[in-house]
């Protein structure tokens, strides 16, 4: 199959366009550095810019759009543009084009509403109370891309939920990074229960939808490994995968919530190019529930995730050796 | 004040209503033609293609309207679409209830008023409503179209009373709480006698919302639908009815409604259709004496009680689907009408078949309960020692059948029918033995609660068994006395006139044991009751489990048949339910110096001269006497220990006996084989095993607590657990019902005849009916290993569902508890049903451990454990600061609690939290 695959330059991206040169497909990328995926045709440009979008996209029979602004901070308008302006013209042009598939990536955090998720399936996104502008404008974006389904041009939204792995800079390395430096907090008991997704699953699973968006389509599904881990533990244990010590810095909820409301005002004022230490949405994140029952995904993906945790952590540590 | 008329309306959208379901029909009543709100399920069975097949007439009460049956519309129609008997529900708002019309008033009511509505009114009002309604569709009343009616509050007297006469038309009738009669020598509720002093009436009714409120209050009711229910009773001129209602409750003689009353009370006394009454006990207005009065009037009637519902039974618990079981149990669905060859078989066959099933084992036809007594009326031998008597107090064969005919006579002289209800508040003795025994003779059912269910668990076990008579020692009557239980008093010594007369006691068994042997006795059938057993009430209230006199025969033909206790056996009896068998096999029996409810208190000596006095070769008691036992056995003396050492057979039933504990009582007992039988109140005797087979399966490594294999009689069947953690309806036995998770479901002579006023209980856990035998659902779960051997692994309801199926507790508790760091263990579900996390909690307590998270070492070798034993993903494992035990069994961990503090911890909750 002719596929395009957007945002092909971070880990997932290049991943899923490896995977899915291997299993045979011609695979067009569209980013705007080199992909670095061998066999793929690189299509340098934004998905901002129509022009690109229109050449990555012609021709293809599947779309994977995977490109997004991911980021705790940041101009409001540079993720209207790229999560929400972006993914209309790339549906546009896909349709235009006479793409059947889309499978759209998107993340559980545009159902979040700050509420523990316990055992949950995949609610409708609602942007009118996503925590943070990320989930605001990815949200909105995925309901541009269900908007769109239809018998002729198939939609499959993938929300894939905390992913970690080797060379995640967005969660594994940064947890690293600051146990390795003591600054790893464990907020409160550090019990709350959370789905974690290992990138290699990750991968499995987008290439797991371009077939299944064939015979299912027009929903969202949240994509995780089905093994919700207390986060206190699994923090610790990527820790510890990748040479650092337990972490043993404890901060209570209510202040950290409370603390990462100041440092999200402070980071906004000041010259940061860098994540803020602490967001109230990552707080919330660290110290509520949010796990999610996978049958249907796995039903629908045909899928089950080849990698437990267990064996993704010592994956990590051999990464890290 | 000038009350105008005004039209009968729909409702409003209310929640859980069909707007489809109601109508208005007008009627020609007594005074011209009203027009009425009614709920009819017709229009909404015709549009989803459904012929009905029954019609069931509801009637509501005061203050309440249709709206109470909502939820019996709605499970209708949703069983006639889903296949089941489609049955018609057509509830009426009484006429200036709910949204039928109003009549015009220019006065507030008045009990003497002409404008009131009486309840013969009313009743007239009802047959207009439905009467048409039945003619809609053409078979109604029929024998293929039955009718049956339901009421509440007065609704269910204005509905039993219509029902009753027209007995051509109706085949059964249902009642939630109400009450027919006023008794004359009981004054009017409290609640109700506020409302009904003379100028009080209209403020609390009309002129306020205030009666209103208080019935509202009567269940656990949202807001919405409070206001649901308060919606036709916005203004007083809306409520002029609910005080009509109030005022015609007759509270006496003189009141003009109470010759109908009368009237309707003597024609419900002449109904003989099946009848069911679902009561909630907790209601302030309609008391237990008014139920008691109705079963008497309907003794065929099938009870089923709620026991922690109010006035509006239906609102708080599922009264809908207890009406539509019992109307399926009572109706064959139109399927098999006709079609015969579909139906249960008949009675007859059934029982034998379950004859020949328990003939299994070496014959053993049924003996009367009391017929080794009676047959050694002559005997001088010792049958039965009493060391909680000081001095210890022996008896002979001939004393005790003297004492228990004396007893029997005299019961029948003070009035004691067969059939009634005796409870028995005596300790395990002689004392108890010779009521018991009377009892049995004359066929009056013993009513046996533990005393270990608390002051307030035993109020509430007692008065749903509503019994007659209550023979208790002083503790037993001081209770009785304190909390009010029904039944008029026999002490067991005299009291004299001052404690006679405080205590309400009419005699004593002391007098009675006086009393000339008279009369022929009169003698039970073999099916009729001989004891209500109370459970221990570790799931919910205490349970009354039946037993017939056939069930307890078989029980003690069970003793005799798989542990030799035979005619002429000395047994030491530390263990209630079979301390009371030895009379009815012949066997003597010495109830040793213990306090029952604490069986801790057995010590080694006490059990030894206890042995010495009944020259004993058999011991029964519970793992904790035993556990005391083994611990002051070097207290005993020589001659102690050489009776010990006579011993041939210890049997310790009420929980599950460790190895290690059975290697302690084989120090003490070093010639006894020791068994561990496992049962429950329903089934004392289910499966056996002994301290070899306890080695054996525990070598084996299999999960859970082994507790050996059904013992002879016992038919065993595994209903399989489904991924929502619901037991299957198919039964699985042999080789189909090995190595998987299941609920253990059995069949024999001697398990349970039923619960007491809890029908629906007790048609679920007999629903079964595999080789045409009674089967009894015991809700405790395992699995069957590949020798046959039974594995328990919880209960039914504590049943983990994760997404690779469901998880039964107790096998993996077995499993971490292995481990050196863990004290006890309890495994609970997080999260939603089929997708569940699966939790260890650990006990804090005698361990190094932290609340909160458990270290990582640990909860890695866990994990690793149960992945490999059980093939589970282990999502957390956490430490509980306490851990909560129920407070009947020390020993029984209560998981509910435990898994809704994890479930709080795991969502990010506190540690310190709430266990």
């Amino acid at each position: 199959m002719r596929i395009t695959v957007t945002g092909a330059s971070g880990l997932l991206g290049s991943s899923v366009a490896h995977a899915l040169v291997t299993a045979g497909h011609e695979v067009t990328t569209l980013q705007r550095r080199p992909s670095g995926v061998a066999g793929a045709t690189d299509v340098l440009g934004s998905v901002t810019d129509a022009e690109s979008v229109e050449r990555a996209v012609t021709g293809a029979e599947a779309v994977v759009h995977l490109a997004a602004k991911v980021s705790m901070m940041g101009d409001p308008k540079d993720f209207e543009a790229v999560n929400i302006g972006g993914t209309r013209t790339l549906v546009d042009a896909a349709r235009d084009s006479g793409v059947q598939r889309l499978v759209h990536i998107s993340s559980p955090s545009v159902a979040h509403t700050g509420d523990s998720i316990i055992g949950d399936g995949a609610e409708p996104a609602s942007p009118e109370f996503a925590r943070g502008e990320y989930a605001r404008t990815k949200g909105a974006g995925e309901r541009i891309a269900l908007g769109a389904d239809a018998p002729d041009f198939r939609v499959l939204v993938l929300r894939p939920h905390l992913m970690w792995g080797p060379g995640d800079t967005q969660l594994t390395e940064r947890v690293i990074d600051r146990a390795r430096a003591g600054r790893m907090p464990v907020l409160g008991s550090g019990a709350a229960l959370v789905d974690t997704l290992f990138v290699d699953n990750a991968v499995e699973a987008i290439a797991a939808a371009v077939t299944a968006v064939d015979s299912t389509h027009g929903e969202a599904l949240v994509v995780t490994n089905g093994q919700p881990r207390p986060i206190g533990e699994l923090m610790s244990r990527i820790a510890i995968a990748g040479g650092a010590s337990q972490p043993k810095l404890r901060v209570p909820v209510a202040p950290a919530l409370a603390a990462g409301t100041v440092v999200e005002k402070v980071w906004e004022l000041g010259e940061h190019d860098d994540e803020p230490p602490l967001t109230r949405f990552l707080a919330e994140q660290l110290s509520t529930a949010h796990w999610f029952d996978q049958r249907r995904t796995q039903e629908v993906l045909d899928w089950t995730p080849r990698i437990s945790i267990e064996e993704g952590l010592q994956i990590l540590a051999d990464h890290y050796a | 004040m000038k009350f105008p008329a005004r039209p009968a309306t729909i409702p409003p959208q209310l929640p859980e209503w069909d707007p489809a379901w109601s109508r208005i029909v007008e009627a020609r009543t007594s005074d011209g033609t009203h027009a009425f709100h009614v709920l009819d399920t017709l229009p909404a069975l015709t549009a989803a293609g459904v012929e009905p097949a029954g019609t069931i007439v509801a009637l509501h009460g005061n203050p309440t309207w249709s709206y109470l049956w909502r939820r019996l519309a709605r499970a209708t129609v949703d069983a006639a679409q889903s296949g089941g008997r489609a049955w018609r529900l057509i509830a009426p708002d009484q006429l200036e209830m709910g949204f039928s019309e109003r009549l015009p008033h220019s006065a507030m009511p008045d009990p003497r008023s002409a404008e009131v509505r009486r309840i013969a009114d009313r009743i007239a009002d009802f047959d207009a409503v439905v009467s048409d309604l039945f003619a809609e569709v053409g078979d109604s009343g029929s024998a293929t179209h039955p009718i049956v009616t339901i009421g509440h509050d007065w609704g269910g007297v204005l509905s039993l009373g219509w029902a009753a006469r027209n007995t051509d038309l109706v085949s059964a009738a249902i009642s939630l709480n109400t009450a027919v009669h006023q008794p004359d020598d009981a004054p009017v509720p409290a609640p109700l006698r506020a409302t009904l002093t003379g100028p009080m009436l209209p403020t609390a009714t009309v002129l306020t919302d205030w009666f209103l409120k208080v019935t509202m209050s009567l269940g656990d009711l949202d807001a919405e639908t409070k206001d649901a229910f308060r919606a036709p009773y916005r203004t007083a001129a809306d409520r002029w009815a609910i005080g009509n209602f109030v005022a015609d409750i007759p509270v006496d003689a003189n009141h003009p409604s109470d010759p109908e009353l009368q009237r309707i009370g003597k024609d419900i006394e002449a109904f003989d259709k099946p009848a069911l009454l679902v009561w909630g006990p907790k209601d302030p207005v309609f008391l237990e004496r008014y139920l008691r009065d109705l079963r008497q009037r309907l003794p065929q009637a099938d009870v089923h009680r709620f026991e922690k519902a109010s006035h509006l039974v239906s609102e708080d618990h599922d009264v809908s689907g207890v009406v539509l079981d019992w109307l399926n149990a009572q109706f064959d669905s139109p399927d098999t009408v006709n079609t015969p060859t579909e139906a249960a078989p008949p009675p007859s066959e059934r029982s034998s078949t379950a004859a020949s099933a328990q003939e299994s084992g070496p014959a053993s036809p049924i003996r009367a309960v009391t017929a080794i007594l009676d047959a050694r009326s002559d005997d001088e031998a010792i049958a039965s020692v009493d060391f909680a008597q000081n001095p210890a107090q022996q008896i002979t064969w001939h004393h005790l059948w003297h004492v228990t005919t004396s007893i029997a006579n005299g019961l029948l002289d003070l009035g004691v029918k067969p059939g009634d209800r005796v409870s028995m508040l005596v300790p395990p003795g002689n004392n108890l033995t010779a009521a018991l025994y009377a009892c049995l003779k004359i066929g009056a059912v013993a009513v046996v609660a533990d005393a270990g269910l608390g002051p307030k668990g035993m109020t509430r076990a007692i008065t749903s068994a509503d019994p007659q008579w209550i023979i208790g020692e002083l503790p037993g009557l001081t209770l009785a006395r304190a909390f009010g239980w029904p039944g008029k008093r026999i002490s067991v010594s005299p009291l004299g006139p001052v404690r006679s007369r405080m205590f309400k006691t009419e005699t004593s068994l002391t007098e009675l044991s006086r009393t000339p042997h008279r009369d022929e006795l009169p003698t039970p059938a073999a099916d009729a009751d001989a004891a209500i057993l109370f459970t221990s009430g570790s799931t919910g209230p205490a349970k009354g489990v039946r037993y017939t006199h056939a069930n307890i025969s078989a029980l003690a033909a069970v003793l005799t048949r798989v542990f030799d206790v035979r005619e002429g056996t000395g047994l030491v009896a530390g263990f209630p339910p079979f301390a009371l068998l030895g009379p009815a096999i012949g066997a003597t029996s010495v109830t040793p110096d213990m306090s029952v409810t604490k069986p801790k208190t057995l010590t080694a000596t006490a059990i030894a001269d206890a042995i010495i006095a009944g020259r004993a070769t058999m011991v029964f008691a519970s793992p904790a006497a035993y556990r005391n036992v083994a611990a002051t056995a070097a207290d005993l003396d020589a001659q102690q220990r050489a009776a010990c050492a006579g011993v041939e057979l210890v049997l310790s039933a009420g929980a599950p006996v460790p190895l290690e504990l059975m290697d302690s009582i084989a120090e003490v007992f070093p010639n006894a084989s020791i068994h561990s039988p496992y049962g429950m109140t329903e089934g004392l005797l289910l499966t056996d095993i002994d301290r070899a087979g306890v080695a054996e399966a525990e070598a084996t490594g299999g999960l859970g607590v082994c507790v050996g294999r059904p013992i002879d009689g016992v038919e065993l069947a595994l209903a399989p657990i489904d991924e929502s953690g619901e037991s299957s309806a198919e039964l699985l036995q042999g080789d189909a019902a090995r190595s998987r998770l299941g609920e253990f479901v059995v069949s024999a002579a001697h398990i349970k005849s039923g619960y007491d006023n809890l029908w629906r209980t007790t048609a679920d856990s007999s629903r079964d009916d595999l080789h045409g035998l009674t089967w009894h659902r015991t809700n405790d779960i395992g699995h069957i290993d590949d020798a046959g051997r039974v594995w328990l692994e919880g209960r039914l309801q504590h049943v983990v569902t994760t997404v690779r199926g469901p998880v039964g507790p107790g096998g993996l508790e077995a499993l971490v508890d292995t481990d050196a760091q863990v004290s006890r263990s309890a495994v609970v579900g997080i999260g939603p049903v089929g997708t569940q996390a699966l939790v260890v909690v650990l006990d804090a307590e005698g361990t190094e451990l932290s609340p909160g998270l458990a270290p990582l070492e640990l909860t890695t070798r866990l994990r690793e454990k149960v992945a490999e034993e059980g093939g589970h993903d282990l999502t957390a494992v956490l430490v509980a600061p306490v851990f909560p035990t129920d407070i009947r069994h020390n020993s029984k961990i209560d998981r509910s609690r435990l898994a809704a503090w994890a479930d709080s911890v795991l969502a990010g909750g506190p540690v310190r939290g709430n266990v």
